[in-house]
């Protein structure tokens, strides 16, 4: 039912991201290729014009030359951006400042009307099954899984031995990340290096299309922790605005601030599953949906999103239940 | 809303210090949640929240921010 084909890692091995010190912009986005510099963008303030002039001039130019151009032009606090790439382009050839990856993304390019959602199952692979035969009578084109895949379980293992052998879509939480890093909490059940590589690759964002919405998916705010998180990559602004303005989506009070910034969110569906509770808000046109916890002590819970031209639905379904809608 | 306070006459602007934060930032959203804001645009004063929801004339922006500049100098 689900396929991995078509979907694509859209991190760029050569991609830098150099957090500049005293000029406007915050960052510096671009790419070196074979010794040129590439895709230079002076991102999230200062002189637009200035910045695509210098962008123009010095695309798919060598290092070296740049850097002759660059060094020590003032503007402002004793630098410039054109003085702050360069000493971005210093601390690459130092190795100092090393490839940006803000987080892994995957696209889900087909578009679908009918989705399932898992959130965390936390190792407890004795549901596994029960939830994918209950998906699949449920005639749902794919379901994606939200993380957290791991869990204080011993099972943790077999949980990830199954996704794998069905290649289910499935995102990384926070502790997939830690087991992915060998980071896990001290007396967490250990899981093999092949298994914490799967996790590690797994995306931590992925974007769908629900007949013509677009939608998109991560766990948490573990994202913006991530050694090079930007704020000005694609999905960073929802990311940003469920995780730290509505507190994923527990702070009704700043709703309205929320509403003011969607109409710069690209998506219009936003998942997101750190909270362990399930829940969807309709604000500004958009729908933002909690994906609660698999399994509590006694039911097994998945998500079903649905899409007609009019409007979305989404509805907590009981795996224990035959086609059983949880109220 | 910065566009506002940029357009001070400059005996305003001497006296002020205009800080700017991007709300699609994680610094930005911070701010946001230390001043106890619930929308925008929003204009604090001194770290307080003064205006909401709404871009103030000059004129009461500039009253606001003499009131201040006297209350914190009237000491001095």
């Amino acid at each position: 039912m689900n396929s991995l084909t078509k979907m694509k890692n859209t991190a760029q091995k050569n991609k830098y991201i150099y957090h500049t010190r005293g000029v406007c912009p915050p960052e510096i986005h671009f790419k070196i290729n074979s010794g040129t510099i590439e895709d230079i963008r002076f991102v999230g303030g200062g002189c637009s014009g200035n910045a695509q002039l210098v962008t123009r001039l010095l695309e798919g130019k060598p290092v070296a030359e740049v850097l002759e151009s660059l060094v020590g032009i003032d503007c402002r606090n004793g630098t410039s951006c054109s003085d702050q790439l360069a000493s971005a382009l210093h601390e690459v050839n130092k190795g100092q400042l090393h490839s940006a990856e803000s987080f892994r993304v995957a696209n889900d390019a087909s578009p679908k009307r009918r989705i399932g959602l898992i959130g965390a199952i936390e190792g407890k692979a004795d549901i596994v099954d029960k939830l994918i035969q209950h998906i699949q009578a449920s005639n749902v084109e794919t379901f994606y899984w939200l993380g957290n895949l791991t869990g204080d379980s011993i099972q943790n293992q077999d949980v990830i031995k199954a996704l794998r052998k069905q290649k289910i879509i499935a995102l990384q939480g926070e502790r997939d990340w830690q087991y992915a890093r060998s980071k896990e909490e001290k007396g967490m059940p250990p899981i093999n290096q092949s298994q914490r590589d799967w996790l590690f690759r797994l995306p931590q964002v992925l974007s769908f299309q629900l007949d013509q919405r677009k939608g998109m998916a991560f766990f948490g705010d573990f994202i913006q922790s991530l050694p090079d998180y930007s704020d000005f990559e694609p999905f960073a602004l929802e990311i940003n605005m469920v995780c730290g303005l509505a507190d994923f989506m527990q702070d009704e009070t700043v709703f309205p601030a929320l509403e003011a910034m969607l109409p710069q969110i690209q998506t219009d569906i936003v998942l997101f599953s750190q909270t362990q509770k399930w829940g969807h808000w309709q604000v500004g046109g958009k729908d933002f949906i909690s994906v609660g916890p698999a399994s509590d002590d006694d039911k097994i819970y998945w998500g079903i999103l649905e899409a007609d031209s009019e409007t979305i639905h989404f509805k907590v379904m009981d795996a224990e239940v035959e086609g059983g809608q949880y109220e | 809303m910065a566009e506002s306070v940029k357009v001070l006459p400059d005996n305003i602007q001497e006296i002020i210090e205009v800080q700017e934060w991007d709300m699609r930032t994680r610094e930005g959203v911070e701010r946001f949640r230390q001043l106890k804001a619930k929308s925008l645009p929003t204009v604090a004063l001194d770290g307080e929240l003064i205006y909401e929801s709404i871009i103030p004339m000059q004129e009461e922006l500039i009253a606001e921010i003499e009131k201040r500049y006297k209350e914190k100098n009237q000491d001095a």
